[in-house]
């Protein structure tokens, strides 16, 4: 044998093929192996993806979930109409002034109480600071689970200074309970104020020119990410994808521009739409979004009404429901709140966007890599809080 | 927009409509023809399923109300289809092979209120452990005290 590879001292074996049938198929069929992805999560809360893998390619993944299943939906229906914002703050407490924000507009639609302006804008800068602690988390999350744990460590070195002024504000760092329906609970500061705008500042001048310089335009990053998990428009919308993720697939869906609540209709921003519709782009979203609400912040703080921040909301609330919708970080967060004339709700639905992201997951797997699944995974940008709720 | 469909709805299918809210329309639809409504509303641009809310109105003897909640992504507009099922044959035809996304909402309904989909092809327990399948615990006749866990007393 003349060949140099096997003078070398290699020996390489090619597999015969053959066509397999009858009883040999279940041979085949044990090829295909069984992996518990999961449950304590790299990459989120806890849950457990149970993926079938053919070599290294992935043939099927299902979702295990309910690790942290509190059934909110029906303890807020043992609460008063005031109370029950703990409950439904606690869907996801990275964000939960949206979740607050949702529930207190569909409290007020049934009961026809119209909040103050200075509580509309309060909503606004809480949201939008909301939405920057849970986004500064999606982003180092990301990079995370493909092995690099410093940017992780830079956004929440930049989340602690929002945490600051959500502390000056309402006494508490994560789960704040601060807007009720009727309006918002605290009176907003100087202080407060000041907290918010150094945690903006900081976040403007220290941390996107820093960040952005290492870990946006980073070539290999985009090596892994891009082209991974690609989802058509057409594609996103049938698969009914939510929030970042569906913006990163181009269709230009944000409650805060289609169905403007709280201060948003006065204010001015950009809905943040990407083409490409893969992991980097979902990516790129979070991370202009990040901009864009430290503009929102600033346009509220600068037109901070005076007058009255919470109004008085009734005891007992007359029958009726609503459905209400509010951009939260992950999605649109939807909330169908029933009364039956009682001191508390009589039924509350949580549509929570990360359910909505991870049934779409399954299909968006079908074909990949395996180890294009933490990227994926971490690019749908999912709670485990709203998922089990 | 919502006006055309309403008058649509009501001339194809007999369907009584109220507006519910602005940019929303409430449906009073029945079981038979829920999946017509449904592929009728699909090809009038309505693609975005929201969710499937199930509400228990059994203590005031009104049975189960249905709702799906759709929208519509282009118009910005949202449609809320009602079924009332009553409480002793809890069955409606399954619309997840017209909106793939509704099949988790279903199965949620499905063990949470014990609503069943028919079609369905997975309707296992999700997010409730294996041992509560069949308590519904979102129901109201459901009993908090009568499953809770005896919690040893004194020293163990």
């Amino acid at each position: 044998m003349g060949n140099s590879v096997a003078l070398t001292g290699y020996v390489f074996i090619v597999e015969e093929e053959k066509e397999v049938a009858g009883k040999d198929l279940g041979l085949l069929q044990e090829k295909i192996l069984q992996l518990n992805w999961g449950v304590q999560h790299p990459a989120s809360g806890p849950m457990r993806l149970k993926v079938w893998v053919d070599g290294d390619e992935v043939v099927k993944v299902d979702p295990d979930i309910g690790y942290v299943l509190r059934l909110l939906e029906k303890l807020v229906e043992y609460r008063t109409w005031l109370n029950a914002i703990v409950n439904v703050e606690r869907a996801c407490f990275i964000d939960n002034f949206g979740t607050m924000t949702g529930y207190s507009i569909a409290a007020e639609k049934i009961a026809g109480v119209e909040v103050p302006k200075k509580a509309d804008y309060m909503r606004t800068i809480l949201c939008e600071g909301g939405r920057i602690v849970s986004h500064l988390i999606g982003l180092g999350g990301f990079i995370g689970v493909l092995g690099v744990h410093t940017p992780s460590q830079w956004a929440l070195i930049a989340r602690e200074k929002f945490l600051d002024a959500f502390e000056v504000y309402s006494g508490q760092r994560i789960a704040t309970a601060s807007i009720v329906p009727g309006g918002v609970r605290y009176e907003p500061t100087s202080k407060f104020i000041e907290k918010m705008i150094e945690a903006v500042d900081y976040l403007e001048k220290e941390f996107i020119p820093r960040y952005g310089e290492v870990f946006i335009d980073n070539p290999t990053l985009k090596l892994r990410t891009r082209g991974v998990g690609v989802v058509s428009k057409e594609k996103a919308i049938e698969l009914g994808l939510a929030g970042p993720a569906l913006r990163a697939s181009g269709v230009a869906s944000d409650i805060r521009k289609d169905y403007p609540y709280a201060a948003y209709g006065e204010l001015d921003f950009r809905v943040v739409t990407k083409e490409e519709g893969d992991a980097y782009a979902r990516y790129l979203v979070l991370w202009e979004e990040i901009q864009e609400s430290a503009k929102i912040i600033r346009q509220a703080i600068e037109g901070l009404p005076e007058g009255e921040y919470r109004v008085k909301f009734p005891v007992k609330v007359p029958p009726g429901e609503a459905y209400v919708n509010v951009e939260w970080a992950r999605g649109c967060f939807g909330f169908h709140l029933v009364s039956e004339g009682g001191t508390g709700p009589y039924r509350l639905k949580m549509r929570g966007p990360s359910f909505a992201n991870l049934w779409a997951m399954p299909e968006m797997m079908k074909g990949v890599k395996l180890a294009d699944i933490p990227v994926i995974f971490a690019s749908l940008y999912m709670c485990h809080g709203d998922i089990d709720r | 927009m919502l006006e055309e469909i309403k008058d649509r709805i009501k001339e194809e299918f007999g369907f009584e409509t109220e507006p519910y809210d602005t940019n929303m329309l409430l449906v009073h639809a029945t079981k038979e023809r829920i999946r017509d409504l449904m592929k009728f509303l699909k090809s009038y641009g309505f693609k975005y399923p929201h969710t499937i809310s199930v509400v228990d109105y059994t203590p005031k003897g009104e049975g189960f109300q249905i709702n799906y909640i759709i929208e519509n992504l282009v118009e910005k507009k949202f449609v809320i289809v009602r079924v009332n099922l009553p409480e002793d044959e809890l069955r409606i035809p399954t619309v997840c092979d017209i909106f793939p996304p509704f099949q988790p909402h279903e199965r949620e309904a499905w063990e949470m209120f014990g609503v069943e989909f028919v079609g369905n092809p997975r309707l296992e327990v999700m997010i409730l452990p294996e041992w509560a399948k069949g308590l519904y615990p979102l129901r109201k006749s459901y009993d908090f005290k009568k499953h809770r866990k005896e919690v040893r007393k004194g020293k163990a």
